[in-house]
């Protein structure tokens, strides 16, 4: 699904962010992507949403080389990746129901049907009593599940999410793994940027670790979650 | 993997989408609209006024060159058929007014003229005064060049004595017409550009206090054109009401230049009422508004949307 050859990011007169990436993701896979700040965790996820293009080499999403991709496609291939930012990029000025329904609106969804798919969205993640109210009203692990709900209403092949529990206590950090595992089981590939050394424990899959910009292991179930407790 | 290249499209469902959202963003946050407005309704006044005071000496100039005549002077030995065919020929060239005037004519309105003293012209033995043909010459026949050349070709026929139509007040009137016509221009342009940069500015202020709403939109899809749009349908309505409100200010200045208090503006009135054709200066104006409001719109947009 996600195919990375030798990547590197360097922004002009600063030190490369990323250096000699390869990885590949499969389809339906659910990914750990770990590392201390500055590892260059949220970059890597950057350029597979096309937010950042590689200084070198290519990238292949979906069999497409994203390196090669025209400005004007870009939009086109951003509505089959679903994002969940850190900072959750609500809009305060909308409604819960219509901060969800954005990203159908993008692509020209009629009104109604709008409302009723971010309405059932935001029931899979027991905040539809919330549809008609601000943002801002909300706690941080709601902002959270808006964001994810955005992110998920239009059925998006991949699903990125820069770390997703990073404002949440243990309790909602739980709760929000546990429903992208459910995406995931539902066939959506999943990549998830965390330093949480405990949810990887927990959840044992497939984990990428980045340090200084290098992808440094890439181990699965146990391993994984050894070399994380290993660490603690 | 299928990309979803083309989405499921409804051309009904964006536009609505489009208005709602360009409508929203007006109730939501109408103070950077009226600014926007403001700004739109000062530039779009200005070309109004300078439109006016345009035409006002438009008006002004032909006033003043009314009277500009050309007069052929006939000798005594001018036949009959060779002063027919002269006439006929100034008419053409022209397309003014010709008229023969009699030496008795003439005499009469150099006596009226003179008044008092005039009276001692009557008792003349013998008129002194020539056949004349007066040309009453048209604004498009006023071209000091044109009026200098024709003059010289009348005055080589052998039975025209002198020919006279004010070369020098023309020439100074033509002066004075070319360098209002230049200050027009250096007006309008001047108007135009700073509407340009202050719109575009005042936009880009409206703008930035959305740019938040930009990046999430074209991070989870939406292309240019798609978030483009609403801005676009902003700036027309802004344009429109802005256009709509500086043709009612317009209106209203010359409505107080007109009345009695407006009397240090009587300069500006031609026997008593100003000159302006409403219906071209409200296109103008309404027009103006629109296209500044979606240049401005489209300009200030562009820089927010590299996400």
């Amino acid at each position: 699904m996600i195919q990375m050859f030798h990547v590197t990011k360097a922004y002009p007169g600063d030190p490369p962010v990323l250096t000699d990436i390869s990885l590949d993701i499969e389809k339906a896979e659910f990914i750990f992507l770990t590392g201390p700040s500055g590892a260059g965790k949220s970059t890597l996820l950057k350029l597979m949403f096309l937010a950042e293009r590689p200084t070198k080499v290519q990238i292949l999403i979906g069999g497409r080389n994203i390196a090669r991709v025209r400005d004007s496609s870009v939009p086109f291939l951003r509505r089959n990746i679903g994002v969940v930012f850190q900072d959750f990029k609500l809009l305060p000025t909308r409604t819960v129901a219509e901060n969800v329904g954005f990203t159908l609106d993008v692509i020209g969804v009629p009104r109604d049907e709008v409302r009723d798919k971010s309405v059932k969205m935001l029931r899979r993640v027991g905040l539809e009593h919330k549809a008609d109210v601000s943002p801002l009203k909300l706690s941080g692990g709601e902002q959270q599940r808006v964001s994810l709900c955005r992110a998920l209403v239009n059925d998006p092949a991949i699903l990125l999410a820069d770390e997703p529990t990073g404002n949440l206590d243990p309790a909602l950090t739980v709760e929000m793994l546990d429903l992208l595992t459910d995406v995931n089981a539902r066939g959506t590939t999943v990549v998830v940027a965390t330093h949480d050394a405990s949810l990887i424990a927990r959840y044992r899959r497939r984990t990428l670790r980045l340090e200084h910009g290098s992808l440094v292991s890439d181990e699965r179930g146990h391993k994984a979650a050894k070399l994380m407790t290993g660490e603690q | 993997m299928q990309w979803q290249r083309e989405p499921t499209v409804s051309v009904a469902a964006k536009l609505s989408y489009f208005v709602r959202s360009a409508t929203g963003s007006m109730v939501r946050s109408p103070f950077v609209h009226v600014i926007a407005i403001a700004a739109l309704v000062l530039s779009l006044l200005g070309y109004g006024v300078a439109r006016i005071a345009s035409s006002q000496l438009d008006a002004l100039m032909a006033s003043l060159g009314g009277d500009v005549e050309l007069t052929v002077y006939l000798g005594d030995g001018a036949s009959g058929e060779a002063v027919d065919e002269l006439e006929k020929s100034l008419a053409n060239r022209t397309q003014g007014l010709v008229r023969r005037v009699s030496p008795a004519e003439a005499l009469g309105r150099l006596a009226t003229q003179l008044g008092d003293q005039g009276r001692a012209l009557t008792d003349l033995a013998e008129n002194p005064l020539p056949w004349s043909l007066e040309v009453r010459l048209p604004e498009g026949a006023r071209d000091p060049a044109s009026l200098a050349a024709l003059a010289e070709k009348v005055r080589a026929l052998h039975f025209v004595t002198q020919v006279d139509y004010g070369a020098e007040a023309l020439e100074r009137l033509s002066l004075i017409s070319r360098a209002i016509t230049l200050a027009g221009l250096v007006v309008f342009t001047l108007v135009f550009l700073t509407a340009i940069v202050i719109v575009s500015a005042t936009l880009q202020l409206a703008i930035f206090s959305r740019r938040d709403e930009i990046e999430i939109q074209k991070l989870v899809g939406a292309t240019d054109r798609f978030v483009r749009m609403p801005f676009l349908i902003e700036g027309l309505l802004q344009g429109l009401v802005a256009g709509a409100l500086a043709l009612g200010l317009s209106f209203a200045l010359v409505r107080v230049i007109e009345s009695e208090h407006g009397q240090m503006f009587a300069f500006a009135r031609l026997s008593g009422r100003v000159v302006v054709d409403w219906l071209r200066l409200g296109a103008e104006q309404v027009g103006g508004g629109v296209l500044l409001g979606l240049s401005g719109s489209f300009l200030a947009v562009r820089r927010f949307l590299r996400v």
